[in-house]
């Protein structure tokens, strides 16, 4: 599958208010795939939204380089495949949802009634056709954020950059925006969006990249992370012992016991050892491990 | 296929200067002038049309003057203050079109309340039964290619400094460069070859937006249109400043990071 993304050795610095040069990246290097989406963690200052500048050529990188579609970051050529939204989506306040579309739109090189019908469309996706004279200082934040995410499909891009995507939106929001992305996946399109919003990530995302301090600390895809943080359960009576199976196990009371898998075939071979020593399964649970708790311990790990 | 880029940001400049009252501003102050020169209209002061004519040539001047700096002054760093910068640079644009198209738009909303005044100011003098003469078309063209002079000016300066330090400093050039080119005129044979060369120098880097002003020929009775040449030299001065000006914006702009 070719690459959408691929960043290698990216380095991004900024000088401070007191003139001194802050690494905001240092060394990053990661690839994302045509197709895939993409989530891209880390906690405040991290590096995401420099990485995302990177990208769109809005931030020169000290060394390093970054590509998409093959063609250097940040060039025209490169811009023209990408629909991208800011951490902090601000429209012209005076200008209506529809202006807005079409001012955008006009630089993207639509023209005319295909662009006026992709704009009214557009709009009505994200669940604005209500609003389509107001002006945008007379919207909601929530409302701006999908001005912002309806600008960003103009021209069906092959690329969509989203910075916090999820800020400012309801939960019924949330969620259109999950089947309006999944359908844009299905369309072609590859997604690489950074987010706070851990449960978002979890519900969209292909593979996960984690960032801390400007440096690429974890890289996995969302299945196999899933299976990791995922455990099971096993209740029983009797005295038969999973020591060497289980990797945690404990006396509920006198005799009943429980143990912890994480392993799905270390727990199918303490079933079988529970009933072929007589004791009584009581109970089996899954438990879904969270993905928060990954990602503060990986956190942790990398501080 | 670039002028669609331009007019599409510069259409963007003027919708919000419409609705964002900027225009009523100066239509007010149109109004205003409307209305004080129709008091001394019914009181009778006839034989002034030369004091009304440079009266409302100057509020022309001084009015379009201000509208051209404070706009052209706030173009870029509004943008990146309100952060509205960001979708449009992701478009397939250049920074350079960014900037030509800003720049249009200060132009056109400049010339528009240029006009507005114009008109405005026309129509009060009409209360002196004032008439004016061809050069007024001559004064008209001038003054908007210097108002377009100050609009590059005010671009350049805010691409270096806050927007009130770029405002101040327009301002002090658009009304101060006159008198300094004079203040250069007056010593200019009572000092040595050397000083005369950072005359010359200082006097090249100044922005002389008073070349385009005709008004004392539009106020004062009798004057004849200058010739086709001094139009196409002011032109030339435009494309050559103006495009300098552009070029010093561009390249503080270009690889800036936002």
């Amino acid at each position: 599958m070719s690459s959408a993304i691929r960043v290698q050795n990216l380095q991004v610095a900024y000088r401070n208010k007191q003139g001194k040069n802050v690494e905001a990246v240092r060394d990053l290097s990661f690839e994302v795939s045509s197709g895939e989406i993409v989530g891209f963690l880390g906690p405040n200052g991290a590096g995401k939204s420099s990485t995302l500048k990177a990208l769109m050529g809005f931030v020169e990188p000290v060394s390093g380089t970054a590509e998409v579609f093959g063609l250097p970051a940040g060039t025209v050529e490169s811009r023209r495949r990408i629909g991208y939204l800011p951490e902090v989506a601000l429209y012209y306040p005076y200008l209506t949802p529809v202006e807005t579309l079409t001012l955008y739109g006009e630089l993207q090189g639509l023209r005319g009634a295909s662009l006026k019908k992709e704009t009214h469309e557009l709009l009505e996706l994200v669940g604005l056709g209500h609003a389509l004279k107001k002006q945008n200082r007379q919207l909601s934040k929530g409302m701006l954020q999908r001005v912002g995410i309806a600008q960003s499909l103009l021209g069906s891009p092959d690329l969509l950059v989203l910075d916090e995507v999820t800020s400012g939106l309801d939960p019924i929001g949330r969620q259109e925006l999950r089947t309006l992305l999944k359908d844009r996946q299905k369309q072609g399109a590859t997604l690489f969006f950074s987010s706070h919003e851990l449960s978002e990530v979890d519900m969209l995302c292909d593979r996960i990249l984690l960032i801390h301090e400007g440096v690429l600390i974890d890289e996995r895809p969302m299945g196999s992370l899933k299976d990791e943080l995922r455990h099971f359960s096993l209740t029983y009576r009797g005295s038969t012992n999973l020591l060497n199976l289980a990797s945690e196990w404990e006396a509920v009371s006198e005799c009943i016991n429980r143990a912890r898998f994480h392993d799905k075939n270390a727990l199918l071979k303490a079933v079988a050892r529970v009933q072929g020593e007589g004791s009584e399964i009581l109970d089996i649970t899954a438990q879904e491990g969270s993905l928060e708790e990954f990602f503060v311990d990986s956190i942790r790990r990398a501080a | 296929m670039k002028f669609r880029v331009w007019w599409a940001l510069a259409r963007g400049v003027i919708l919000e200067s419409i609705r964002r009252k900027d225009l009523w501003v100066v239509a007010i102050l149109g109004f205003l002038i409307l209305l004080s020169a129709g008091a001394l209209g019914v009181f009778g002061i006839d034989g002034l049309q030369v004091f009304a004519k440079d009266l409302a040539v100057s509020v022309l001047g001084l009015f379009s003057t201000i509208v051209a700096i404070l706009t052209s002054t706030r173009l870029v760093p509004d943008e990146v203050r309100n952060r509205t910068l960001y979708p449009l640079l992701a478009r397939p644009i250049s920074r350079l079109d960014f900037l030509l198209g800003k720049l249009l738009g200060a132009v056109l909303v400049t010339w528009i309340s240029f006009f507005m005044l114009l008109a405005l100011t026309s129509l009060a003098l009409m209360f002196f039964r004032v008439t004016f003469e061809p050069i007024m078309v001559q004064y008209v063209l001038a003054k908007m290619m210097g108002l377009t002079l100050l609009c590059t000016v005010g671009l350049a300066l805010s691409s270096f400094m806050t927007p009130p330090a770029a405002a101040t400093m327009g301002f002090v050039l658009a009304f101060g460069t006159g008198m300094i080119t004079r203040a250069f005129t007056m010593a200019y044979e009572t000092v040595d070859p050397g000083t005369q060369m950072v005359f010359k120098f200082v006097n090249g880097l100044l922005p002389q937006v008073g070349l385009f002003d005709f008004g004392s020929r539009v106020a004062n009775l009798g004057w004849s249109p200058v010739p086709g040449w001094v139009m196409l030299a002011l032109l030339g001065y435009l494309v050559v400043y103006g495009g300098g000006m552009l070029a010093l914006s561009w390249m503080k702009f270009r690889k800036q990071a936002v």
